[in-house]
């Protein structure tokens, strides 16, 4: 007997239609999980089961949740299913969790609310979650407050908040995409022990099918509002139907060319030699003396002309502080940055034949443009970095040659960013960064934010461009299977060191120190061929 | 095009009341049904009725010429005040935001804490006292209080603005401090800035109004809200319309400026378009945004 069971299942939005015949089912003790790109209403599907939708929405069919039709419940009713009988996990651990109050009272809360228990029980209620979620008291006691946790250990908090009731059901809306990998892994593990223990039944919301692949029983692929194709998970890999489902698998393994090994020249184009970069920490007391932190720590290594290395590692360990200084834009306690042959340095010194060799596409395809400019006005800023700057005609030209390079229209030099999709919009970075003819495009995580397809689709217009206009790439990531596929040289950093260097498949096949080892480990992949599971 | 209106309802209440005022103030230069330094003593303290719509003063005058010609006075005040304070505090916001942390942004800030710990009263006083009382000195003085609000709230948008990824792209491409300032920070801060200006603005008439009570502002025979309502106080029992218009005046421009920048402020807030968007029935986009929205933090 299944526990939530999804008829015919049709929402609208303002007359819009959002969800067509949505059905689904999920026992206890199972995991169903939703894989799809943005927009293909996987988030839509869960606020809907939880009744949440947005002002202005229609519902229709069957939503059998135990039996009752929490498609035709009240409002009063749903107050009684919401938190207790089903709970709710969002991706956000930073916003989810109010920083004035204690984790001990948030999760105290949930219990108080449905449940008219005193505080002690509430508060003994509260402890047993910690330890269930594997936060034990005695090392995390609930007197802390949320700055206090790592982003993991806030997300055990935030599902602690959800199964302190023992709700029968719970819905994870992409819990783990902001985390990092080991973190992420770990996370994925305490949730299908959880399933098992409890006999609860998961709903798990991804856009990676890695992650769906290895954690759930069932799975439904959605796209545009429709599920297209759902099952369970071995049949879903074994006997793939809709011609969706294997384009997004491929998508999601998708190696693009690279370039020949050993056409590169000798010669070095970055030289990073000792590199520090100290922050300086807010004074605890008045007269202490002031302290440092170190958050890039005598790094050194080069790019070679023309060369793609890659450079992994988890949140805080120094990746963006290392762009930074990369790009000038901040100070460095010591060491050099040496790009064909000039120094960089910070602030207006260094000179613009030194910038213009130099470019960087960010990894948020909404705020890297200013959203009072034109897309041309955008792509031809760099060109402010030529000593003779070509007139308005010739940007003109250039910026629509650009566009055109990397697949868009020159008319679109016209419009503005917010008409133009994510996957465009990086696109538009992309075609910024060329309009110099650098030597060193730095991509910082400049595909993390793209859905799988369109992740392919970019990755084989970087390695096309590198291959045309020799072009060295610095690929920084945390998405280590992507860095895998794209990469010649891989860099390895952990607390602002660089503990493993070395050709990308030696590192992946026999990765020396026991942190990369880790960090491979823990990458979710998607099989090949999928063995029937225990 | 009912529910537009509804949506907005501050805002069209706000400016209309605004309109009433700029026009009074704009005929006046013109028409008005009596001249306003004309004394008629026979025809002193008259009660609201035609020809005197809202009755006569003591000397006479009509007071609803009085309060068109008054609503001169306080616009052009406000206006010139909080354009000053504009002019310089935005300017002085941007160049501390941009120098972050330098002995600069120090000086300015600490600066505009100086001037803040003066009661805008207190400046006015003391300049009044220095160069005599008249509206050009209200001018400088509500001026000189506008300058510390503008430059703060300038630098507190720009500084959140400076750390977006499309300033990091426009200093990659070696554009100057001062550049990036003018092309890409100040254009994103006009909403708020607009906006900060309407509430000034009132503000900026109140303070007028004020100035003028005690007698530090426009100077006789110069109509002046506040000077009406201060002269009218002895004859109040007597003769409340004296009082009551003026007043009514005061409050109705603030009350519509307000709204109107409460009205403008919503409209421009990116977490109120929302509304604004499910009229027009995009929401397809929207669940885009939902969902990349969320994607965006994995950094």
């Amino acid at each position: 007997m299944s526990l939530l069971t999804v008829k015919d299942l049709q929402v609208s939005i303002g007359g819009k239609s959002i969800l067509q015949d949505i059905d689904l089912t999920v026992s206890r003790g199972r995991v169903l999980g939703i894989v799809g790109e943005s927009g293909s209403g996987k988030s839509m599907t869960a606020y809907a089961i939880m009744r949440l939708l947005p002002d202005g929405s229609e519902l229709s069919g069957e939503i059998l949740f135990n039996d009752t039709d929490l498609a035709a419940a009240s409002e009063e009713a749903m107050c009684q299913v919401r938190g207790r009988s089903i709970g709710m996990v969002f991706q956000e651990p930073m916003t989810a969790l109010n920083p004035l109050h204690t984790i001990g009272d948030q999760i105290a809360e949930t219990v108080r609310i449905h449940s008219k228990v005193g505080r002690a029980e509430a508060l003994r209620i509260t402890l047993d979650t910690l330890r269930r979620v594997e936060l034990p008291p005695e090392e995390f006691p609930p007197s802390r407050y949320p700055h206090e946790l790592s982003g993991g250990q806030r997300q055990r908090v935030v599902i602690a908040m959800a199964i302190a009731l023992r709700p029968q059901l719970l819905i994870a809306d992409e819990p783990t995409t902001a985390l990092d990998v080991t973190t992420q892994a770990q996370l994925l593990s305490l949730l299908k022990r959880l399933v098992d223990t409890d006999q609860m039944a998961l709903i798990l919301i991804s856009h990676d099918l890695a992650v769906i692949a290895n954690t759930a029983d069932d799975i439904a692929v959605m796209r545009n509002g429709v599920v297209v194709e759902s099952g369970s998970t071995e049949n879903i890999f074994n006997h793939m139907q809709h011609p969706y489902t294997v384009s997004l698998l491929k998508a999601s393994g998708h190696v693009p060319e690279k370039l020949a090994a050993g056409v590169l020249a000798d010669e070095p184009l970055l030289v990073v030699k000792d590199l520090v970069r100290d922050y300086r920490l807010p004074r605890k007391r008045f007269f202490d003396a002031v302290n440092y932190f170190r958050a890039v720590d005598n790094v050194s290594f080069t790019i070679k002309r023309g060369e793609n290395v890659g450079l992994v590692g988890e949140s805080g360990c120094g990746k963006s502080t290392l762009t930074r200084a990369i790009l000038g834009l901040e100070e460095t306690q010591g060491g050099t940055i040496t790009l064909d042959g000039e120094r960089i340095v910070a602030k207006s010194e260094m000179s613009l034949a030194c910038r213009r060799k130099m470019q960087v596409v960010f990894q948020d395809p909404y705020g890297s443009f200013n959203p009072r400019h034109s897309v041309g006005r955008s792509v031809a800023e760099p060109l402010h970095a030529l000593e003779d700057r070509p007139d308005r005609l010739a940007q003109q030209k250039a910026v629509q040659e650009v566009l055109e390079r990397v697949g868009l229209n020159a008319a679109d030099s016209k419009k503005y960013i917010h008409e133009f999709s994510g996957g465009q919009r990086q696109r538009i970075a992309i075609a910024r960064a060329l309009i110099i003819r650098p030597s060193l495009i730095i991509l910082d995580e400049a595909v993390s934010a793209l859905d799988v397809s369109i992740r392919a689709q970019i990755l084989d217009l970087l390695v096309e461009l590198a291959a045309s206009d020799d072009i060295a790439y610095l690929f920084i990531s945390h998405d280590l299977s992507v860095v895998r596929s794209f990469t010649q040289r891989l860099l390895v950093m952990k607390d602002g060191r660089i503990v493993e260097e070395g050709q990308t498949d030696v590192v992946f096949s026999r990765p020396q120190h026991p942190y990369t080892q880790s960090l491979i480990d823990a990458v979710p992949v998607v099989p090949t061929v999928f063995a029937q599971r225990e | 095009m009912i529910q537009f209106l509804r949506n907005r309802r501050n805002l069209i209440i706000g400016a209309l009341l605004c309109l009433v005022f700029i026009a009074a103030a704009i005929v006046s230069f013109f028409w008005t049904p009596y001249d306003v330094t004309t004394l008629d003593i026979a025809n002193k303290l008259k009660k609201p009725a035609l020809p005197y719509l809202f009755g006569t003063d003591h000397f006479g005058r009509d007071i609803f010429s009085m309060i068109m010609v008054g609503a001169r006075t306080s616009i052009a005040v406000a206006l010139v005040a909080v354009t000053i304070g504009m002019v310089v505090g935005v300017p002085l916001g941007l160049f501390a935001a941009a120098n972050r942390g330098a002995l600069f942004d120090e000086l300015i800030m600490r600066g505009n804490d100086l001037i803040f710990a003066f009661p805008a009263l207190l400046i006015a006083i003391m300049i009044t006292a220095v160069f005599g009382p008249g509206a050009l000195n209200a001018i400088i003085a509500i001026g000189i209080f506008n300058i510390p609000v503008f430059a703060r709230l300038t630098r507190a948008a720009a500084l959140s603005l400076w750390e977006r990824d499309y300033i990091l792209s426009a200093r990659v491409a070696g554009k100057s401090r001062l550049r990036i300032s003018a092309e890409h920070i100040l254009p994103n801060l006009l909403n708020l800035l607009i906006v900060q200006g309407t509430i000034q603005f009132s503000l900026g008439v109140l303070a007028e109004a004020g100035l003028s009570y005690v007698g530090l502002g426009a100077q006789p025979p110069t109509p002046s809200w506040g000077r009406m309502l201060a002269e009218s106080q002895t004859m109040f029992s007597f003769a409340p319309h004296l009082a009551i218009f003026p007043g009514l005046a005061i409050v109705l421009t603030v009350l519509g400026l307000n709204l109107f920048g409460d009205g403008l402020r919503d409209y421009f807030d990116p977490k109120l378009r929302h509304n604004r968007r499910s009229e027009a029935a995009v929401p397809l986009d929207e669940l885009a945004l939902l969902d990349s929205e969320k994607g965006r933090s994995i950094k």
